[in-house]
């Protein structure tokens, strides 16, 4: 089902967080909302579920209008970062209790073989006897996953959902949620602060700031273009490196360090004189590129597949660079790498890329 | 623990701070087995004597009767103050009131607050309800008066309880009427337990309130009980006689005392201040 | 223009925005709360107001609760002379008229008097006046069946006497009434004075508060609460508390539980066996009579005997059910501390004194602070322990004002229960108490433990 956020205001205290925010999810997308904390995200998921009011604005599931409907009417499924499980009452009564709650009620059978296919579609079957406290988080979150799903809600949400697991389950569930979600062609929300979950689960990234959605679009779209300087520098790891300076003739890109670059193609038209600065991603600093930056190698990082290089060009000018391993050289050697000038981003002083 | 220092000393001087009360208590139960010669403290043979009031009516009157009394006066106590509190404690816990903040801070003034000062004022209540003088009257003001405490308590409780239980309950389409009732509730068990057991303690304890507000009762508790026994000179103080009546009495109190002593201590504790 | 146009629309989000800004108020709540709220109305509330309302009376035993009548007593006429009723007003509002009527016969029939003297009565007196009680009997004697003996007959004329004294009327009006038809040459006002003051019920009056405040008798009291709180708390509540806190801290955990549960046990023994073992352990024949007799010193009941030993029985005995409350609260505080402070002021060289003092004693401010008020509040007002062993003897040395407003109005020897004057004297707490728990409230930062629930739909 396809839900509309349009004009959406959230206040808290009088004070308004979110203000005018508009969104739209596809029917059967997935698509992340993703912002450093106390951007709002949380705040849009928790009005769009009913547990906060919304202050202004309409929240749309198809053609219904949701915004004054309490949670018991919206249908939607949350999975919580905590997951919230019941720890009184087993796997089974916990997937079953949305149905329990019923009007009118299901019949026993019916509520058994609703969970049991639930289960079956997560891979929780073997687990429905046991509590809450005898699960390892992997195990909680499929269960918060399936209980979330057993009603068969419009709406999918999940807040920060792998925040609580260790570093190998959150690549497992990364793709098991997304394998569900893909499944059961539900419309899903994550709420996430971390770029690489938000990236590779969703069909669609909003990046939000201070209440803001800055940016909606595919995670390679909104890599290669970002719309300013924030999402630029959110998106990325190792993070992009930002070079201050202005415009100057022939082309050229002068640093404040005094340093120069060719500016990217596209912009050779701005008029010299305009102080712009540059991204440059370190994945486009190394042995290849048109033109060429030279400096000393400050800091090695190797990473196992790849070996991240702090390359200081100019005094307070370093540049990063991600390369395949390679040990040929070290700290303190003077290295002339090549920069892939076409791809560097460029901004105005606004942030808004040019 | 540190060990560093010796604690040898530490432990004589504690011993010697706290010898009234081992006294008390040692010779409390020692007593009520035996006899010392008239005039000395330590007895000189074993007795099951001054246990026969336990059968013998004659000794003191009916004690079984005063202690079903109790009992009943106790566990009523218990039906008033643990469901109204637990209702209470939740609606200003968890759900948006009128005037919530207003009302927290008189839960809060309440229950700082002696209420024993109130029993003159509770008196003319009961005088014009027409509950003065009837047991029924002294169970709803006990336990009335047990509820600022009560409900302050259970607020802790399903403080503690996380809030994502009950957004997913919500979330799950029930009512805040079912998430109360089939996930919160099971959730501060361990507080009804305690606020129960606190109840009946209280309630077993009371004294002030039966012998003042319904000193005409037929229904007598042992505590009356065993302050009539004490007050009828004609007994000539028979401490013995007195301590292990006292005993008897006591001997619930002790009991789930030590069942639920940790969940006691922390009402004892943390209760009081929040 | 432009900024007037944004202006307008930021003024209709707004307002649009407060419509809908105030959570939902929760019916469930109110439906929850409503026992609370009824009980505590009942118990609380209206026990708070009665006491306000009661405190301006002179309510008593023998004011009754409830509506007065107004009926003229010999006594009183004896003390309004004593305050300016003359002589011949008294005389006249006392004396006896003899009515032969219907009523006077009924009372006659209903005493036992012979019926056939009484017909007699009525056939030849009906409707007649007698001004002397001796003229009537006189003429009394003239009939047949005239009983022989002198106190029969006085008997039967007495019941055609009537008198305003000792009659009980419900209204002022019926007692004014008869006054002016008893003693018409007494003046209307020096009636209209005489029903005032013939009121028995209980009338609105400051004269609780202004005797509280004139009598001796209220400085005692004072100081009196006063050194029993301030004793009370600062050796046992806050001293021994800390103390055995400490101590325990520091204790292995088999002494330290052994002696927790010995200091709680005053906490949890039912009040009437835990005075009865103090009478065992001060009176005479007792624990400590006997000990101090074999050391040869002074043995006698501490708990009454001497005003001293009264006052030490009456701050320990309290004093050890509130030490457990220091103790409690103070471990808990203690157990907070991290170890490693302790670890590193050890490592630093501090002996045990030092480390109590340095590192342990600056940490406990707020829970001293805390056992102070809470525990000043519940001693103030607390006066069953006190009621129960020494009961403020000897004489009234050890009497508190809780426990004096307690005994006025509730419980004394006299039976003349004077509720106006406990109640102004309860009130005095009840101030006392609001005002010293909101201070508390400020204190101990009440907002922070009131957070706005979170789910607003």
């Amino acid at each position: 089902m396809r839900l509309q956020l349009q004009n959406f205001t959230k206040c808290f205290d009088g004070t308004p967080v979110i203000e005018g925010l508009d969104l739209t999810v596809e029917d059967g997308e997935m698509l992340a909302l993703l912002g450093p904390s106390g951007c709002g995200k949380s705040t849009t998921l928790f009005s769009i579920c009913g547990i906060y009011r919304a202050d202004g604005g309409r929240i749309m599931f198809g053609d219904r209008d949701v915004s004054d409907l309490p949670s018991q009417k919206r249908n939607v499924g949350v999975v919580f970062q905590n997951y919230a499980l019941y720890p009184h009452l087993t796997v089974e009564e916990n997937i079953a209790f949305p149905l329990t709650v019923q009007k009118p009620r299901p019949s026993k059978s019916e509520i058994a073989r609703e969970v049991r296919a639930i289960a079956e579609l997560i891979h929780i079957e073997n687990l429905l006897e046991r509590r809450p406290a005898q699960l390892s988080g992997g195990q909680q979150q499929r269960v918060a996953l399936a209980r979330a799903l057993v009603r068969k809600p419009d709406v999918l949400l999940l807040d920060e959902p792998l925040a609580n697991l260790d570093a190998k389950l959150r690549l497992e569930m990364r793709s098991e949620i997304r394998r569900i979600q893909l499944e059961t062609g539900i419309t899903a929300i994550l709420v996430t602060h971390d770029q690489v979950e938000a990236m590779s689960m969703c069909d669609r990234v909003a990046i939000m700031d201070k209440g803001e959605i800055l940016q909606i679009a595919s995670p390679t779209e909104m890599y290669r273009n970002p719309v300013n300087k924030f999402v630029a520098g959110f998106l990325g790891n190792p993070p992009i490196t930002f070079l201050e300076g202005h415009t100057a003739t022939e082309g050229r890109f002068a640093m404040d360090q005094g340093l120069f670059l060719p500016l990217p193609s596209r912009l050779r038209d701005l008029p010299a004189g305009q102080r712009i600065s540059l991204g440059l991603r370190p994945e486009h600093f190394g042995s290849t590129g048109t033109a060429q930056a030279s400096g000393r190698i400050v800091f090695v990082e190797p990473q196992g597949r790849e070996m991240l290089f702090d390359v200081e060009a100019a005094p307070g000018v370093v540049l990063r660079s991600v390369q395949p391993v390679r040990d040929d050289v070290g700290v303190g050697d003077e290295v002339t790498w090549g920069v892939d000038v076409d791809r560097m981003l460029a901004f105005d002083m606004d942030g808004q890329t040019l | 623990m540190t060990k560093n220092f010796a604690i040898f000393p530490l432990i004589i001087l504690l011993t010697i701070v706290s010898l009234p009360i081992a006294v008390m208590y040692g010779f409390l139960i020692l007593d009520t087995f035996t006899d010392a010669p008239p005039g000395e403290l330590w007895p000189d043979r074993f007795t099951l004597a001054h246990w026969r009031f336990l059968w013998d009516p004659s000794v003191v009157g009916n004690v079984w009767k005063a202690a079903g009394n109790s009992l009943i006066l106790a566990v009523s106590i218990i039906v008033i103050v643990v469901p109204i509190s637990s209702l209470a404690g939740y609606a200003v816990s968890r759900l948006n009131l009128p005037f919530r903040r207003f009302f927290l801070a008189g839960i809060m003034v309440m229950h700082a607050f002696p209420a024993v000062t109130l029993l003159i004022g509770v008196f003319f209540v009961l005088k014009f309800t027409g509950l003065y003088n009837t047991m029924i009257g002294v169970i709803l003001v006990k336990g009335s008066l047990m509820l600022p405490f009560g409900i302050w308590i259970m607020k802790g409780f399903y403080d503690a309880v996380p809030w994502e239980i009950e957004m997913a309950g919500v979330q799950d389409g029930a009512s805040r009427l079912t998430v109360f009732r089939r996930l919160i509730l099971p959730q501060v068990k361990p507080g009804l337990v305690a606020l129960s057991v606190f109840a009946f303690l209280d309630g077993w304890g009371e004294y002030l309130l039966p012998r003042i507000l319904a000193p005409g009762s037929d229904m007598e508790v042992l505590s009356v009980f065993l302050n009539e026994l004490v007050q009828a000179d004609q007994l000539g103080y028979d401490f013995n006689l007195f301590k292990s009546v006292g005993v008897f009495y006591t001997l619930p109190v002790i009991i789930l005392f030590v069942l639920f002593q940790n969940r006691l201590m922390n009402i004892f504790g943390g209760g009081t201040k929040g | 223009m432009s900024s007037s146009a944004d202006l307008n629309t930021g003024v209709a989000r707004k307002s649009r925005r407060s419509d809908r800004r105030r959570p939902r108020i929760s019916g469930l709540g109110l439906a929850l709360l409503a026992p609370a709220l009824f009980l505590l109305t009942l118990f609380f509330f209206a026990p708070v107001v009665l006491t306000g309302i009661f405190a301006f009376t002179d309510l008593s035993t023998s004011t009754g609760i409830g509506r007065g009548q107004y009926v003229v007593t010999p006594n009183l006429l004896r003390q309004l002379g004593d305050q300016g009723l003359t002589e011949d007003d008294a005389t006249a509002i006392a004396s006896v008229s003899i009515t032969i009527d219907e009523a006077g016969i009924a009372r006659a029939t209903e005493g036992g008097v012979d019926p056939d003297f009484l017909s007699e009565i009525a056939d030849r007196f009906a409707g007649e006046s007698f001004d002397d009680p001796r003229a009537f009997s006189r003429e009394l004697r003239g009939l047949p069946n005239a009983p022989r003996r002198p106190r029969e007959l006085t008997q039967t004329a007495e019941y055609f006497e009537t008198s305003v004294l000792n009659t009980r009327f419900d209204n002022p009006e019926a007692l004014t009434a008869q006054l002016a038809d008893v003693a018409p040459d007494v003046s209307s006002d020096t009636i209209a004075w005489i029903v005032d003051r013939s009121y028995t019920g209980a009338r609105f009056t400051t004269a609780n508060f202004e005797r509280l405040a004139t009598q001796k008798e209220t400085l005692r009291l004072i100081g009196n609460t006063a050194l029993y709180v301030a004793a009370t708390l600062g050796l046992f509540n806050v001293g021994l508390g800390l103390f055995l806190a400490i101590v325990l801290f520091y204790t292995p955990k088999p002494v330290t539980s052994f002696y927790s549960t010995l200091w709680l046990l005053p906490r949890i023994t039912p009040l009437v066996l835990y005075a009865i073992m103090w009478k065992w352990f001060t009176w005479e024949d007792g624990f400590l009579p006997i000990v101090a007799e074999q050391f040869g010193l002074p043995s006698f009941n501490y708990m009454k005997g001497s005003v001293v030993t009264a006052w030490m029985t009456m701050i320990s005995l309290n004093g050890f059910i509130g030490a457990s409350f220091g103790l409690i609260l103070f471990s808990g505080a203690l157990r907070a501390i991290p170890m490693q402070q302790l670890w590193a002021s050890e490592v630093d060289g501090a002996n045990r004194w030092q480390q109590v003092r340095r590192i342990i004693l600056p940490q406990m401010r707020w829970p001293i602070l805390f056992v102070t008020s809470y525990q000043t509040l519940s001693l103030l007002s607390s006066y069953e322990q006190i009621w129960l062993t020494t009961n403020g003897g000897p004489g009234r040395t050890t009497t508190v004002w809780a426990l004096e407003a307690f005994t006025t109005a509730l419980s004394n020897y006299t039976g003349n229960l004077q509720y106006g004057l406990g109640a102004a004297m309860a009130l005095v707490l009840v101030v006392v108490g609001l005002v010293l728990s909101i201070i508390y409230l400020r204190l101990f930062k009440f907002g922070e433990l009131v957070s706005r629930p979170k789910i607003e739909l």
